[in-house]
């Protein structure tokens, strides 16, 4: 099995299928056109998003319907073409800022789990925000 | 903000080296010609947005953070 140097597990190994291609990288990350999809368990729907080109580079995201449960997924004609079709998932990458979360539903990340292609597609509407706030299980309860 | 009006064929510079032209216009979108040295970028502002987003969300990932997200994100219906 192959094995990365991640920044959150130390090294893993991991299966070939869990390496996700990304031909244009992610947005200020070029780069970097591979990724091993990390679900570590006991953290579900938490999921991890690890450049094999560098360990230090990693990012924290969530399912699009775990942050939105109504949102719909809206790409650009490149981006189809770019992914090919089928049942597209979409990640929302995190950012942690002081105490707060924020989901970035504006460009979220799109797998095609059939070609394990990836892409970073940028919506072209203004329906959602880069910095959409994560609620917590705390405030929920309030 | 400065706002001005241009008709599409007119133009207006942003400093000395950065001229935005107006090609054309329809109800629904405009379509704009943008001449700036190599050196300085041009993004649309969601495209930009997103580098920056991505830039920190890169330097936010750490252990306390996803132990943290773990015990506080909302987790699937028990």
């Amino acid at each position: 099995m192959p094995r990365v140097s991640t920044r959150l597990f130390g090294d893993l190994d991991f299966p070939s299928e869990a390496i996700i291609e990304f031909p244009a990288g992610l947005k200020a990350f070029e780069d970097h056109r591979q990724f091993v999809f990390l679900d570590p368990a006991g953290c579900a729907p938490l999921v991890c998003l690890q450049s094999l080109s560098a360990a230090a580079l990693c990012f924290l995201a969530l399912p699009v319907r775990a942050v939105e449960p109504d949102y719909e997924l809206l790409l650009s004609g490149e981006d189809l073409e770019l992914l090919g079709p089928g049942d597209h998932l979409g990640l929302a990458l995190l950012t942690a800022a002081g105490q707060r979360t924020t989901a970035n539903l504006l460009a979220p990340v799109v797998i095609n789990p059939a070609t394990r292609r990836a892409v970073q597609s940028v919506r072209p509407d203004t329906r959602y925000s880069h910095v959409h706030p994560v609620v917590s299980q705390e405030a929920s309860c309030l | 903000m400065l706002v001005i009006r241009r008709r599409a064929g007119e133009s207006f510079l942003i400093g000395e080296d950065v001229e935005i032209e107006i090609l054309e216009m329809s109800t629904s979108q405009v379509k704009l010609g943008i001449r700036a040295p190599r050196e300085i970028s041009v993004l649309r502002k969601e495209v930009f947005l997103t580098r920056e987003q991505n830039r920190a969300a890169a330097r936010s990932s750490s252990p306390d953070v996803l132990e943290r997200l773990r015990s506080n994100i909302l987790t699937p219906a028990r």
